[in-house]
Formats: C-alpha cells, sequence, structure tokens
C-alpha cells in the first residue's frame, strides 16, 4: 500500500457564527482520481480553499507528501507540488497567453533567471498550445480569451509548476461542450502521467468518466466515500442531492 | 492643563471638517480624493477674497463654502467620475492632478503671500488657565454647529438614511429603489462644503497660505482612516487623536530623560507624529479604531 | 545658451534616472510609491553627509545605496495585504517623514540650509569641460540603467513581474512569493533612484530638504504616465519632455510679460494639466507598453 500523498485530519472551519465544515478526513493515494462532489454549500469550494492555502483551517492538519502543510500560505504548497485551478479564473489583460505560459514556471523565473542563460521551451509551450487548441490566440491577451479557454488555460498553467497533485474546482463549470472534449483528453493524458487529481464537480459525466474515487460531502461532513458506480445505489448520497429536489418540490 | 486641551481641541477643529468630509467621500467613491484638501484651502480663500470685496463676513463665508460645493460636484462629475472607470489608483493620480491645478490656481490669483481675513483686534479672553481668542471661539463654533447639523441630516432624516444606505452599499441601496447617483452627488456636495467649512475655520484663526491643502493631506487621511473610513462621525475621534499625539509629542519635556533641563522636540516633529500614527493605523487598524463599515482595505 | 541647454539636459537625465526606477516599481510592478523622492534623498544626503563628515565620496555612495536598499526593502515589506492606493499613502508618510527629519536635525544634514559646497565631479576640470564631462557621464548612465531595466523586465524574470501586478492570487497559486518579488524590484529600483540623488549633490554642489519635497515625487509620477507606464523609451521621453518644458516657461513668461508667481504655477500646470490629459485620453503614454511580441510569442 502506497503512501498517501495527500491526508487531511480532523478539518475544522467557521465564517464567523457559521460553521462551514466540520471533522473532514480523508486520505488519497497516488494517482488517483478523487471526485470532490456534493450539493451546494456542503463546503467543497471551503475544503479545496484550505488544501491550497488560500486561508487556514480553525483546526486539523493537511499532510502532503508527508510533510505537514497545515497554515502554509498559497505560494509556499504550490512550491511543494500541490496546486489549484480557480472556479472563475481571472487572467492578466496586459499579457499575452503565450508570455502567461513562459511565466508559470516560478522556478524558472525568479531573480537568479536574470543571471543564468535561458532553457529553450518553445516546443514544450508550442504542444500546450496545441493541445488545448489555443494556438490561434497565443498572441492575445489571456483575459481576451472565454470563459473556457480561461478554464483551459489555468489547467496548462498549472501544469507547467511540475506539480504532483493538482486540484480542480469546478473545471467544467460554464465550459462549452466542444471544449469540454478538450479538457477531458487533457486530464486522462495528465492522469496517465501519473499526477494526482481532485477534482470538484457536479457533471456527472465526467465524474462517471474520470474519477477513480468519489468523496461526497453535504453540510460541512464527508458522508460518503465510494466508487462512482457506487453513488446512485448509496442512500445518503441520493438524499443529499435529492432531499434538496424534494424541498424545492413542497414549496413549489 | 486647560490651555493643552484647548490647544488640542483647537487642532482638532483644524481637522475634523475636512476629515468627516475625506471620511464620507473615500468610502463612497472608493480612492482618496487628494483634492478635497484644496477643497478646503478653497473655502478659506475664497471666503478672504469675497469679505475683501465687501460682502459682509457671514455672506462671504456662505457663499464660498456654496460655491466650492458645486466646484466639487462638477470636478467629480466631469473628471473623477471617469477616471474612475479606469481604476481607482488612476482616479488617486488624476485628484493629485487636480490638486496641483489648484495650487497653480492660488498662486495666480492670490499669490504666494499668505491672507487673512479682516478681522477686528479683539482681547484674548481667559478661562481657567487658558488664553482663548475671539476667532478661536468663532472658529470652534462653526465647527460645531457644522457636525451638529450634519449629525442631524444624517441621523435624522429620509434623506441622511438613503445616504448611509448608498454609502454602505450601493447596490444595494440602488436596488431597494434609491436613487443613487443623485445620492452620490449629494454626499459630493456635502464633503465638498465640509471641507469648505473647515478652511474657512482655519482661516478665521490665522492666515491662509496655499500650501495650507497639502499640508492638512496627511494629518486629515490619517484622521479618516484611524476613525474608519464611511463612519464620519469616527473622524472626530480620529481627529482629536491626531491632533492629541500633535500636541502632546510637542509639549513634553524630554528634558528629564536626557539628562538636560529641557528638551523638546522641535514643532516639525508634530506632523512626523500623525504621518506616523497614519502609517501605523494603515498597518495594523486599517478598519479603524471602532470597525466601520466599509470592508474593502 | 548652449551652457543652458547643457544644463537642462543634465538635470532631465538625473530625472530620467528617478523615472525609469519609479516606472519599475509602478509601471512594470504596480506599485504605487509616492515616496520615491524618499529614496532620492538617500544618495541626495547620502552624499552630502559624507561630505559634511569628511568621508571619502566613495563611503558616501556605499551607504546611500545601502540606505535606499534598505529602504526600498521595508518599503515592500510594509502592510503585505494593503491594497495599492493605501500603500501608496503609507509611502508618501513616509518620505515625508524623512523629509522632516532632514529639516530638523542640523547636526547631521544641515537643517533646513541643508549642505552646501559639496565637491563636484570632475573638479580639477575647468568648468566647461566639467560640464560636457558631466553631461556625457549621466547620459552614458541613463543608457546603462535603460539597458538595465531592459535585462530586468525583458526576461522571465519580467514575466514573473507583470503577473505580480497584473493577478497576484494567480502568481501565488503558480508558486510566487510576491512579497519577495516586490522586495527585489523595490530594492533593485530604489538604489537606481539613490545613484540619481547622489549624482545630483555632486552636481548641484548642494543638499537641502526642499529638494526632497513630495511635490518632486509628483513630478516623477507625471513624467511617467506622459512618457507611458511600463515602458523604458517613455520613462525617458516623459523625463526629458518635462524637464525641457519646464525649463522653457520662465522665457514663455517673460515674453508674454507674467509676474514670478507665473513660473511655479506654470510648472505646476504643466504637470497636473500634462497627468489630466494623458489620464483621460491617452492613458498608455507617448510610448506605451509592449504586450506581447518580445522573446515570448
Amino acid at each position: 500500500m502506497s503512501e498517501p500523498v495527500l491526508t487531511l485530519e480532523g478539518i475544522a472551519k467557521s465564517f464567523g457564527a457559521n460553521q462551514i465544515l466540520a471533522n473532514v478526513g480523508f486520505s488519497i493515494r497516488p494517482g488517483e482520481v478523487i471526485g470532490l462532489l456534493g450539493p451546494n454549500g456542503c463546503g467543497k469550494s471551503t475544503l479545496l480553499n484550505l488544501i491550497s492555502g488560500v486561508f487556514p483551517a480553525d483546526a486539523g492538519r493537511v499532510i502532503f507528501c508527508r510533510e505537514d502543510i497545515t497554515g502554509l500560505g498559497m505560494d509556499r504548497i504550490a512550491r511543494r507540488g500541490l496546486v489549484r485551478t480557480f472556479q472563475l479564473p481571472s487572467m492578466p489583460r496586459r499579457m499575452t497567453v503565450a508570455e502567461l505560459l513562459y511565466a508559470a514556471s516560478a522556478r524558472k523565473a525568479g531573480f537568479r533567471s536574470l543571471f543564468r542563460r535561458e532553457t529553450d521551451e518553445k516546443a514544450e509551450i508550442d504542444g500546450l498550445l496545441d493541445d488545448l487548441a489555443l494556438s490561434h490566440v497565443r498572441h492575445l491577451p489571456a483575459a481576451s480569451l472565454s470563459g473556457g479557454q480561461k478554464k483551459l488555460l489555468s489547467i496548462a498553467l498549472v501544469l507547467r509548476a511540475s506539480p504532483r497533485m493538482i486540484c480542480l474546482d469546478e473545471p467544467t463549470a460554464g465550459v462549452h461542450p466542444n471544449l469540454r472534449h478538450h479538457m477531458i483528453g487533457l486530464l486522462q493524458r495528465i492522469r496517465a502521467s501519473g499526477i494526482t487529481l481532485l477534482i470538484i464537480e457536479h457533471d456527472m459525466h465526467f465524474i462517471r468518466e474520470l474519477c477513480t474515487r468519489c468523496v461526497v460531502m453535504d453540510r460541512g461532513a464527508v458522508i460518503a466515500d465510494c466508487l462512482p458506480s457506487q453513488l446512485t445505489s448509496n442512500e445518503q448520497v441520493v438524499e443529499a442531492y435529492l432531499g434538496n429536489a424534494r424541498q424545492k418540490r413542497a414549496m413549489a | 492643563m486647560f490651555q493643552f486641551l484647548v490647544d488640542v481641541l483647537m487642532r482638532a477643529c483644524d481637522l475634523m471638517l475636512v476629515a468627516i468630509g475625506m471620511s464620507a467621500v473615500y468610502s463612497l467613491m472608493k480612492f482618496p480624493n487628494i483634492a478635497l484638501v484644496q477643497y478646503a484651502a478653497t473655502g478659506g480663500v475664497l471666503a478672504i477674497v469675497l469679505q475683501k470685496t465687501g460682502m459682509p463676513v457671514v455672506i462671504a463665508i456662505a457663499f464660498a463654502v456654496l460655491l466650492t460645493g458645486l466646484l466639487a460636484v462638477i470636478l467629480n462629475e466631469f473628471l473623477f467620475n471617469r477616471m474612475l472607470k479606469i481604476g481607482s489608483s488612476t482616479a488617486m493620480i488624476g485628484s493629485l492632478a487636480v490638486s496641483m491645478i489648484f495650487s497653480a490656481g492660488f498662486l495666480v490669483t492670490v499669490g504666494p503671500s499668505p491672507s487673512r481675513f479682516a478681522m477686528p483686534l479683539s482681547r484674548p479672553v481667559r478661562i481657567l488657565d487658558a488664553r482663548i481668542t475671539e476667532p478661536q471661539l468663532l472658529s470652534f463654533a462653526i465647527v460645531a454647529a457644522a457636525i451638529g447639523m450634519f449629525a442631524l441630516l444624517y441621523f435624522r432624516t429620509d434623506l441622511g438614511r438613503c445616504m448611509r444606505a448608498t454609502s454602505t452599499n450601493e447596490v444595494l441601496a440602488d436596488a431597494t429603489g434609491i436613487n443613487t447617483a443623485r445620492m452620490k452627488t449629494i454626499i459630493v456636495l456635502i464633503s465638498g462644503v465640509m471641507a469648505a467649512l473647515g478652511g474657512v475655520a482655519i482661516a478665521l484663526k490665522g492666515e491662509v497660505d496655499i500650501q495650507m491643502g497639502m499640508d492638512l493631506l496627511l494629518p486629515v487621511f490619517a484622521s479618516a482612516i484611524l476613525g474608519g473610513l464611511g463612519n464620519p462621525f469616527g473622524a472626530i475621534a480620529g481627529a482629536l487623536l491626531i491632533s492629541f499625539a500633535e500636541t502632546a509629542v510637542t509639549a513634553v519635556n524630554f528634558g528629564p530623560l536626557l539628562g538636560q533641563v529641557v528638551a523638546f522636540l522641535p514643532v516639525a516633529y508634530a506632523s512626523a507624529i500623525s504621518f506616523l500614527l497614519l502609517v501605523a493605523a494603515l498597518l495594523w487598524r486599517p478598519r479603524g479604531l471602532f470597525v466601520s463599515e466599509v470592508k474593502r482595505v | 545658451m548652449s551652457d543652458f541647454i547643457v544644463h537642462v539636459t543634465i538635470m532631465s537625465g538625473l530625472y530620467a534616472l528617478l523615472a525609469l526606477s519609479l516606472n519599475l516599481q509602478a509601471g512594470f510592478g504596480g506599485l504605487m510609491n509616492f515616496g520615491q523622492i524618499g529614496l532620492f534623498a538617500c544618495g541626495l544626503y547620502g552624499a552630502a553627509i559624507a561630505f559634511q563628515f569628511d568621508l571619502s565620496a566613495i563611503s558616501g555612495f556605499a551607504f546611500a545605496i545601502v540606505a535606499a536598499a534598505l529602504l526600498g526593502w521595508a518599503f515592500a515589506s510594509v502592510g503585505r495585504n494593503l491594497q495599492a492606493d493605501y500603500w501608496g499613502i503609507v509611502t508618501l508618510a513616509l518620505a515625508e517623514v524623512i523629509r522632516i527629519i532632514a529639516t530638523n536635525e542640523d547636526w547631521l544634514t544641515g537643517g533646513a540650509q541643508g549642505i552646501g559646497g559639496i565637491r563636484p565631479f570632475y573638479f580639477d576640470l575647468d568648468s566647461q569641460t566639467r560640464q560636457i564631462a558631466i553631461l556625457f557621464t549621466v547620459l552614458a548612465l541613463v543608457l546603462a540603467a535603460a539597458l538595465l531595466c531592459r535585462h530586468l523586465i525583458g526576461g522571465r524574470y519580467g514575466l514573473s513581474i507583470k503577473i505580480m501586478r497584473e493577478e497576484p492570487q494567480l502568481a501565488a497559486s503558480l508558486g510566487y512569493n510576491t512579497i519577495t518579488l516586490k522586495r527585489q524590484l523595490m530594492a533593485v529600483s530604489s538604489v537606481l533612484a539613490a545613484i540619481s540623488g547622489f549624482l545630483f549633490a555632486h552636481y548641484i554642489s548642494f543638499a537641502g530638504p526642499e529638494q526632497i519635497d513630495s511635490s518632486e515625487t509628483f513630478l516623477i509620477w507625471a513624467m511617467i504616465v506622459v512618457g507611458g507606464l511600463g515602458n523604458n523609451i517613455g520613462a525617458i521621453v516623459g523625463a526629458f519632455l518635462l524637464q525641457f518644458a519646464f525649463a522653457f516657461i520662465p522665457f514663455v513668461k517673460d515674453w508674454i510679460g507674467l509676474p514670478t508667481e507665473y513660473v511655479a504655477a506654470g510648472r505646476l500646470f504643466l504637470t497636473g494639466g500634462g497627468l489630466i490629459i494623458f489620464i483621460l485620453w491617452r492613458q498608455s503614454g507617448i510610448v506605451p507598453e509592449r504586450v506581447g511580441g518580445g522573446r515570448y510569442v
């Protein structure tokens, strides 16, 4: 049994009087593709923000590759190989797509790069742009891309940081079906290269195609941890989603 | 001792009205409008100039203050709103540029030498152990009256309620049917008027020179930020605190500490103290001493 | 006349160094530094104090560089999460504190009188040749500084700076420590500003607090906005343009027959007016920032 890549223990987080997460804990093994599911408001995004260092947890630990990263800032966690994308990616207005991809490798672009000769990464960048069908927009300011293109671009950007694990926040939300196909292909290739993935998603088709395991949350706690195929037969999961639908019908 | 308190109060009065204007408008427009302190200078200078043309001093002040308020609205409409669309940093630089043009205007109209009101000479009054001059009392009265009227407006009228709503959350206020564009204009007008009145209050006590505006900038910022942007009455407390620090720092005799009979900090360090307080406020208490409703820092 | 032109060119070159420095911070890095003149002061007073205390010019230079780097580093470290315009106010306040200290600590800085008689560069040459020598030295340094800035910004590091400016959260999520980047940028550009100050002291042979007033910072801002934010050539163009314009204002004033106040007013009007015009109608300045192109296509 290989060492888990990411372990969460007893994670708790409140915002004022609202307890968003209470005693969340699970492990992710290398190479897995975890689908993090749950109805709106269950705490998925908050958990992702906690793991990636946007803000610290009130309690609990986050252990990444045997290192306790609890409370570290986003940049330090990213440098250790745990990166993430954002649900609504905000892209620079005064940088082109190509420039942004070149900039995405923080290790290669620090102060020391001023004194070193630059490595030629054109082939790699060209390859990425082709893979994502973004070659034709490489000279445009990154902010002028469509929402779906930005989401693809953000996955490409985190890839450039040579990560060991990528957390994706609703990668297909608002993405045109044509681009969705590109994204699934890209993520499958990423999975094949050995990178572990944690994906917040609602699209069941997407989950069934990609995920090796599903962790379902409701109201700040993990209610199920199973295979994608077992989701529909899990009573708690069904109630967490459909329970809301029943309430909606009752109010209509 | 009482003299010390009087000094603190007088200095605070210099800052209060402008700081209230700054606090109200900063939270609304979401950028620091450097030109506001020049409105104060304009109010003072204009009132003096109008009095020189023969107007009775009260009428001169009223006209000066209203004209400055109108000027504030015009500048906002034609310049600052457009700059704000580009960005708040751009608007800040733009307000700096406008402030420079004000300075240029002062230089060519009233010239570099200071101006003063034509006031009859009077002997200072003695209250307890402090000497207070009539202009100082008049100045204080103006400041107190202005604050009182503003408080009445802000807290007791429908208009004030709408103003508070617009300052706190513009989008929500708009959604409840408040004409936020008109509210904004009114708030800009009032802040211009308050700043101008503040300038008049300073002018009454002594002389006004063209540097007056820029000299007020950092202490007024400090007062407004300490009081919490968006909380105009917090600015009063902020002004008192800044004034206290400034007066205390130059009034304390550090002699005994240094083994001398007398050792005072030079007067210029008074402003240095308020600047350092401003830095401290921005670093540790950017939301003000009493947490205001404005979240953005 | 040619002496005058040489002088204005030298001054333009010295301001160009300041403009290049501020452009690194504000144009490329998005850092709204309103305390730029405080960094210049490290160089100016480094030279002056070394002269005052009979130390070698080299030690003055070393002190200036170290002080500027530390001060710039401190500026960047202050208020890690402070919004751009608030940070601008902090830097303005800190630079003003430096000026107040310079004005009051007579024993160190000569107080309000400043320190005069600083030995100029190339003092063993006659005054005609000296001017030419200084001219070529300054122009060579401007060229070197421009090349340095280009190297800094044209490569990968420049991309890191840009992404820090545009999308700090994205930058952090890719592993960038934005505070470290800001500190590095401020330290390097501060040294550049201090070099300008050091040269200035040894050219004018005088260092005084009126040279480090906040209005100087505002002037440098006007230079980079008019010249083109985020473009090194633009910064140089802006510096030369405004300096030459300023230099000819007294001639225009005499030709029209206006009183002396109009010189200072003219400068203020030009600076403020130029800023407003460029903000509203040509935001990218005379030489716009280049987006894309270069090595990274």
